[in-house]
């Protein structure tokens, strides 16, 4: 296996295992805040969140796969491990970015779904009697 | 607080539109649209000054809170699934003197607008 070949397999383990490590991360803790959101109902919950790291995976395997060719011919494991470094280092900024938006997301709904006071934003500027009908 | 009646004008197109967009929205609160100093009105609401309604938007609460102008207007996004938060939103003191004046400059050149914009009061 030449070094250009072995730096690709490299590169996609550590992709691959990153991206699953931060959906089952998002998976197991963003449940809390999706029960929470649709008021103790779980199954939506946990369909919501099932929706949610399908969309996840999706996204960053497609970027992965796009990232992968290099574009240049890698002589030593100098060259290598450098090329590995740089798209690691992309991978991991695209999935912080992510997990940042989902993060964004989950809050959203979270305060969408509490912040529905019941009290009027303002008061009345009068009163006056209501007729009832009859 | 279940139900608000919003007295309207009928003779406005603007109105008349803004009617027909309220129809169509889901709510948290109940609105019923009745034409401002109609004899509707005046049965429901015996005591009210109804030569007042004439001039702006009035929104009257089930327990007979009354909401004028540009208040009547939040109480009615308040009222909408949504736009309640921007009913707050807007509401608060940093927002609400740029509100009263948007909302009092529609209201009060509503026919021009509603001629304007080619909407029929029927």
């Amino acid at each position: 296996m030449t070094i250009g070949i072995s730096t690709y397999m490299v590169y996609l383990a550590i992709s691959i295992a990153l991206t699953i490590w931060v959906a089952r991360t998002l998976h197991k803790n963003g449940r809390v805040f999706l029960v929470d959101v649709f008021h103790g109902n779980e199954a939506l919950a946990d369909s919501v969140n099932h929706l949610l790291v399908v969309g996840f995976y999706l996204i960053n395997f497609g970027y992965v796969s796009l990232a992968l060719k290099l574009g240049y011919v890698i002589n030593n494991a100098q060259e290598g491990i450098e090329a590995l470094s740089v798209k690691i280092g992309m991978v991991l900024i695209v999935l912080g970015g992510m997990h940042f938006f989902n993060l964004f997301v989950f809050s959203r709904m979270r305060r969408r779904s509490t912040a529905r006071g019941h009290h009027p934003p303002v008061g009345p500027d009068t009163f006056t009697t209501v007729q009832q009908e009859a | 607080m279940f139900a608000l009646t919003v007295l309207y004008d009928p003779q406005c197109g603007l109105c008349h539109r803004a009617h027909e967009w309220l129809a169509e929205q889901s709510k948290l609160v109940e609105l019923t649209f009745v034409p401002c100093a109609s004899e509707e009105a005046r049965k429901r609401f015996p005591q009210l000054n109804h030569d007042l309604t004439k001039q702006d938007l009035t929104v009257i609460g089930d327990h007979g809170a009354v909401y004028f102008g540009p208040k009547a207007w939040l109480m009615v996004l308040w009222a909408l699934t949504r736009y309640r938060d921007w009913s707050y939103r807007l509401a608060t003191p940093e927002l609400l003197p740029t509100t009263k004046r948007v909302v009092s400059a529609i209201s009060q050149n509503r026919y021009q607008i509603g001629r304007v914009a080619g909407l029929s009061s029927r």
